[in-house]
């Protein structure tokens, strides 16, 4: 069992600040990812918990170790890469086999424990296979089976699944999940894909700049987040951010709230800290599948479908050309409607969250 | 792409034109050391050997010194392309991986070492040989190959250990291997194809020095082919079919080491790493 405590955690290269003194705990056997866009630290984050990386200052603690200035080696810990980086000149077993040779398993035992990955990850047939000779999916298991034969506390995943394509990508994300369950190991999964991260995680620890925007569980962060990175950033479409202006207080922790681009005025949204007081500019964000049934809802609104996106399964409304002030909304797909189609919409103001000036839920 | 027929031939008679410069002194050097005397020297050259034998070479290996030189260009050779291979594979990992200060400057700057023509600095390295008393001896030959083929050889190892992608190199730190170990394990099975090369260019560059050789060497039992040959042209008059023996031998090592190490220029031997 694994846990990973980080604290006061810094890192700059040369006099650019990448990550700002973070701290996180992870649980022993959670699965948690690091998720947040391109430059964002969590590679980063990743590499110094991996040891390829040193922090520019605070401790790195795994399962009560402080293992801050240890050898990547020496960490208990195994990585799968992006790029899978098998080692070209060896089989598949050789791949495997190698970190135990490196800690002087005997051969006996180093076959043994070769085998059993194999058998958990179907690779069987590989063994005696160059990395050169295997497709994308098998290299990743491959992989996936270098770091399980060392049977380490923490597993470190570096975006292991976007050299595949969109196919094996679900089926690598369940067979890992799979293994997480089966292995009950701790394991830190960095991705940029928030769907990645809402299908596998335990936690997800969203990072911006350097910076933990929230940590918390899939469902926490999409029905709760604390701001409008967030609430942007979790979930696909993602959120609608509409100009609103808050113009008095409701009753109950409700203020009133006009929207103008869906014509509303006076809606009553709740407010997550009843005690806030705050007036004038804000945004609202409402998320897509939150428009309903016209007969339902506090409010009705009108939408024009500029363009409809039918997946098949549902389908999605457009409204404006221009893309940054679009509104999408989910439509039923039995009722599809047609371009220039005005179609209704019912709303619920406790499905509408408000962010202030700053981007902080209010 | 297809590519239109008068390309092709014409692609094809230039390339003919380019191998055959390249070819034919070798062909007329191969086949001239099995001709009969008469022959080499007739006015009218042959293409095609009308007679065939091996008096030449049967000469020239019992009644000259041939095989001594050889046996010492071997001896050179080897030695200096061993010592260059031992200080240019670390060395080169050295200027990839590890920062020091200076490192971009002294990369730079190691194939000045090229800027001066041997002859600038055959004297003053004489003298110190001659102090240090390694006139005369095949050491001095060793050090001086090792001297001129290193630079190079240091400058493209660094870019072969380069084109290794770095992932592969921190899955070998996390499974636990030191940097000795990454190097001899992982690292230098990866940049074979680059050690082959420099081990030929070592090697031919050994095989075939005249200028140090000539002046270091002094006692006809050390020297090696190039110098030693050389002697046996001019002692009484040219005997053309010893020549072209001697010529036709002294290319065999030469092939030999690139049929042995042909298969280590193995095309992407790192395919399959990464991707």
């Amino acid at each position: 069992m694994g846990e990973v405590t980080l604290r006061g955690v810094r890192k700059s290269f040369g006099s650019t600040e990448v990550i700002p003194p973070l701290d996180l705990s992870i649980e022993p056997g959670e699965f948690v990812v690091f998720v947040g866009p391109s430059g964002c630290g969590k590679s980063t984050l990743l590499r110094m918990i991996a040891g390829l990386e040193s922090p520019s200052a605070g401790t790195i603690e795994i399962a009560g170790r402080d293992v801050t200035h240890a050898e990547p080696a020496d960490r208990g810990l195994a990585m799968v890469f992006q790029t899978y980086a098998l080692y070209p000149h060896m089989t598949v077993a050789q791949n495997m086999a190698f970190g135990l040779e490196m800690a002087k398993v005997p051969a006996a035992e180093r076959a043994e424990a070769v085998r059993k990955a194999a058998e958990i990850l179907q690779i069987t047939e590989l063994l005696d296979r160059k990395p050169r000779e295997l497709s994308g999916g098998q290299r990743q298991r491959v992989a996936i089976g270098r770091a399980i034969v060392r049977d380490p506390v923490l597993f470190l995943f570096d975006e292991p699944l976007s050299n595949l394509d969109a196919e094996l990508r679900v089926q690598m994300r369940l067979e890992i999940a799979r293994l997480h369950a089966g292995l009950a190991a701790t394991m830190i999964y960095v991705t940029h894909d928030q769907i990645e991260a809402m299908t596998m995680a335990d936690r997800i620890v969203v990072l911006r700049k350097g910076v933990i925007e929230q940590v918390g569980r899939p469902t926490e962060l999409y029905s709760d987040p604390d701001n409008i990175f967030v609430a942007g950033f979790i979930g696909s479409p993602r959120m609608n951010f509409l100009p609103a202006a808050i113009t008095g207080q409701g009753q109950e922790g409700h203020v009133l709230v006009d929207v103008p681009r869906l014509g509303l005025s006076g809606l009553p949204v709740p407010l997550r800290d009843p005690g806030v007081r705050q007036m004038g500019e804000v945004t609202l964000g409402l998320r897509p599948e939150d428009f309903g049934h016209p007969e339902t809802g506090d409010r009705t609104v009108e939408l024009t479908a500029e363009v409809v996106e039918n997946l098949g399964g549902t389908a999605y409304l457009y409204t404006d050309a221009g893309r940054d002030a679009a509104i999408v909304a989910e439509v039923p797909r039995r009722a599809l409607p047609s371009l220039g189609e005005t179609v209704s919409f019912g709303l619920r103001a406790a499905d509408c969250f408000l962010f202030g000036p700053d981007g902080k839920r209010l | 792409m297809k590519r239109p027929i008068r390309w092709t031939v014409a692609l094809t008679a230039a390339l003919a034109l380019f191998a055959g410069l390249v070819l034919l002194p070798f062909w007329l050097v191969l086949t001239g050391s099995v001709k009969a005397p008469a022959e080499i020297i007739a006015r009218q050259p042959t293409m095609v050997p009308h007679s065939f034998t091996l008096d030449h070479y049967a000469k020239l290996l019992a009644a000259s010194d041939y095989p001594v030189y050889m046996m010492n260009s071997l001896i050179v050779a080897s030695v200096s392309t061993l010592i260059t291979l031992l200080l240019a594979i670390p060395a080169g990992y050295a200027f990839f991986r590890m920062s020091f200060p200076g490192r971009e400057t002294l990369y730079r700057a190691i194939l000045l070492a090229y800027a001066f023509p041997s002859i600038v600095i055959l004297i003053p390295l004489f003298g110190i040989f001659a102090k240090i008393g390694l006139i005369d001896s095949r050491i001095a030959l060793v050090l001086v190959n090792v001297a001129f083929a290193l630079p190079f050889a240091v400058w493209l190892l660094r870019s072969f250990f380069a084109g290794i992608p770095a992932e592969i190199e921190e899955a070998a730190r996390l499974d636990g291997g030191s940097p000795f170990i990454v190097l001899r394990r992982i690292m230098i099975p990866l940049v074979a194809p680059g050690i082959a090369a420099v081990a030929v260019f070592a090697f031919v560059t050994a095989w075939t020095e005249y200028v140090f050789a000539s002046v270091m060497i002094l006692s006809d039992a050390k020297r090696t082919v190039p110098v030693g040959f050389s002697g046996i042209i001019g002692q009484y008059q040219i005997d053309w079919g010893l020549l072209l023996a001697g010529a036709s031998l002294s290319i065999l090592p030469v092939v030999v080491l690139f049929a042995f190490v042909g298969r280590w220029f193995v095309a992407g031997l790192t395919e399959g790493a990464v991707k």
